[in-house]
């Protein structure tokens, strides 16, 4: 990265802003048009202008409704659910020096997952609590955990990281206690339906929350870019550079927490995403974060909408958790990138 | 023209009788179902069934050919309902895709469980199907625990009882327009659970222990108790369940279950492929053959029946799994 292919790179990065702009808008051109139930390409996009109020075509509701409420609301909310747990993975990466870090490793989404169980299998405040509300405290009382643990936000990423590791440990073992001692065996399968993640249940509100969430918290995150970057080359480099670091430390822990829950609380606990994206991105458009977030954000939206589709057509008539196909579709991706990367390392 | 002349003969004879006339159902009808009202313009012609017994009651109504589809089935289906069955599309016998429910037309769903269709179901909720104008019919025994369903099967409050059944079927009865079939249906399973109270005393030396299944035989077992209908089996049969959790379905280590001492031991034949401990007959070997479980009196005594697993939910399956306990006690001349 040399100062004489500035504007080479700024060039490169204009291409590439279009280009993956472009193969977003693709994918959820196909997650609109495809489905179980078949729908002609016409039905598809008047169904669309129909809903954007640009056309008024009548249409069998049926059809309308499969492709406005369920296909299009689903593929924006994995769309903006992927590039949050992105953006959070480049976040923790960054603030633990560590590049396992993600919201998994912290044990947010494990405190999620114990939330919302409490709430499927307990039953703890039915009627008044639902299970994203329970996912979301959950999602807290886990931030909670690992920030008492390890000594308030200021001490070091080695130190944050293993509270992380043994909150995970004790959520999940919370998980699995509530699930062996409460429920039966198809509760349990429920259960694991739910950690493993779905975008079955969203529908339009849960988009308009996410639209909200997710480029604030971008937002917030590109603003405080350069105190990032700071971060690492460590926590005293950091605060020579000027950077205040318990605050911005614990203001990003908190944009996190409350992303991560929020999507956490709403499709599961989805793996993968927040880990590996933030290292692909890495590799297209470097470390520095004020390109880096960005890019985590779209590439996380590309990568989730993609196996979103892979997920409900693999198996016909039936959805397989999207857990598993980020990690299927992920892994085989990610090692085509590592290879890649190999003589550049 | 024949068949119009029967149906037109059958018609004019049903509407002759008072009784058979008043069992005709007037549209539009408004059923209150799980703190909701569902209003039907029509009997329904392409219904979808959500779950085992949702479809088990439609087709014991005799409405296959008025079945657009079914999913989800634990078990295998009631033999005498196999022909009838195999006239309706099965989407998956797991959770479906909602897509697939709606690319089949419906015009009717009715769900067994909140996990197929409730508030925070992956599959559907209610209001995917009524905001296009699709009525939906939730089981009585699924949201019997509160309106407000965030608990999936919940400890009831109250023992489950075929009542809830019973309201279900004629439910369905009245929203297809077979309110007469539904009654047969109904009076056909009461009198078959009168006849099975009638052939045993209440006696409190009567304890049964329901053994779902177990992930290995090291592992605690999943066991059946609470108010669920397993208990109900145990009751309807004169006994008690030996397992006094609230919990619907508690799980507990051989020393727990060695101390329930039960009287007669229900290994539940479980028809998923997912652990040997499923199938009944490893239960048994099991039993039979671990040196400090085969101590037990039940064992010792070979007071072990099988019984579908099926019959452990909230069913029509119910009542078949106590008839066929209830053989077996008889077998065992446990049946004063």
């Amino acid at each position: 990265m040399s100062a004489g292919v500035v504007d080479h790179g700024t060039m490169r990065l204009a291409l590439l802003t279009l280009v993956s702009a472009t193969v977003l808008a693709v994918a959820i051109a196909v997650a609109t048009a495809i489905g179980d139930y078949t729908i002609g390409l016409g039905t598809v996009s008047l169904a669309i202008t129909n809903g954007l109020g640009l056309s008024d075509a009548d249409l069998p509701p049926i059809e309308e409704s499969v492709v406005w409420d369920l296909r299009l609301s689903r593929a924006l909310v994995a769309a903006l659910a992927g590039a949050g747990l992105a953006l959070c993975g480049a976040i923790l990466q960054a603030l633990l020096r560590n590049p396992l870090a993600e919201p998994f490793v912290l044990g947010i989404s494990a405190g999620a997952s114990t939330g919302a169980v409490c709430v499927i299998v307990l039953g703890i405040g039915a009627g008044s609590l639902t299970l994203s509300a329970g996912a979301f405290a959950g999602a807290f009382a886990a931030f909670g955990v690992v920030a008492v643990l390890s000594n308030g936000a200021t001490s070091g990423p080695n130190h944050t990281i293993l509270a992380g590791v043994a909150a995970s440990q004790l959520f999940n073992a919370l998980t699995s206690y509530i699930v062996t001692t409460s429920g039966n065996a198809e509760q349990a399968r429920n259960v694991m339906f739910w950690l493993l993640g779905s975008f079955g249940g969203v529908r339009w509100p849960d988009f308009q929350l996410l639209l909200v969430i997710v480029p604030l918290g971008l937002a917030l995150c590109i603003y405080m870019a350069r105190a990032l970057d700071a971060f690492t080359f460590g926590d005293e480099d950091a605060a020579a550079l000027g950077v205040p670091v318990g605050r911005i430390r614990l203001a990003l822990f908190a944009v996190t927490a409350v992303m991560t829950a929020t999507i956490v609380s709403m499709v599961g606990a989805i793996g993968f995403v927040g880990l590996v994206v933030p290292h692909a991105a890495r590799f297209v458009v470097g470390p520095m974060h004020m390109r880096l977030l960005p890019a985590c954000a779209i590439i996380g939206a590309i990568f989730m909408v993609t196996a979103d589709i892979v997920s409900r057509v693999i198996v016909a008539q039936q959805t397989v958790p999207i857990g598993v196909v980020t990690a299927l579709v992920g892994v085989p991706f990610f090692a085509i990138i590592l290879y890649r990367a190999r003589p550049q390392a | 023209m024949s068949h119009k002349l029967i149906m037109a003969i059958a018609i004019a004879a049903s509407t002759s009788l008072g009784s058979a006339a008043q069992a005709q159902t007037d549209y539009p009808l408004t059923i209150e179902n799980c703190g909701q009202s569902v209003t039907f313009d029509a009997p329904p012609q392409n219904a979808v069934a959500l779950g085992q017994n949702s479809a088990e009651i439609m087709l014991m109504l005799g409405l296959e050919d008025r079945m657009a589809a079914t999913a989800f089935w634990p078990n295998t289906v009631l033999p005498e309902l196999a022909e009838a069955n195999a006239e309706v599309e099965l989407l998956s016998v797991e959770f479906p895709s909602l897509e697939s429910v709606l690319a089949v037309q419906p015009d009717f769903v009715a769900a067994m469980l909140v996990t197929l269709m409730g508030p925070d179901s992956k599959v559907a909720k209610r209001e995917d199907f009524e905001s296009l104008g699709i009525p939906t019919y939730l089981s009585p025994s699924a949201c019997s625990v509160t309106e407000v369903s965030t608990d999936i099967y919940g400890a009831r409050s109250e023992l489950w009882t075929m009542d809830q059944l019973y309201k279900e079927i004629s439910d369905l009865a009245r929203i297809f327009d077979v309110t007469d079939r539904g009654e047969t249906v109904i009076a056909d399973l009461k009198a078959r659970e009168a006849a099975l109270r009638g052939r045993f005393e209440d006696r409190d030396d009567l304890t049964f222990l329901f053994w779902f299944s177990s992930p290995s035989s090291e592992d605690d077992a999943y066991l059946a108790g609470g108010n669920g209908p397993s208990t109900y089996i145990a009751e309807l049969l004169g006994g008690s369940n030996a397992v006094k959790a609230a919990s619907e379905w508690p799980t507990l280590g051989w020393e727990g279950i060695m101390a329930t001492d039960p009287t007669v031991i229900v290994a539940a034949q479980v028809d998923r492929k997912r652990w040997s401990l499923d199938e009944a007959e490893n239960k048994i070997a099991f039993l039979k053959s671990d040196p400090i479980v085969s101590q037990m009196e039940a064992v010792q005594k070979g007071r072990i029946v099988v019984m579908p697993g099926a019959a452990t939910n909230a069913s029509i399956q119910t009542l078949y799994g106590a008839e066929e306990v209830a053989k077996q006690l008889e077998a065992l001349d446990l049946a004063e």
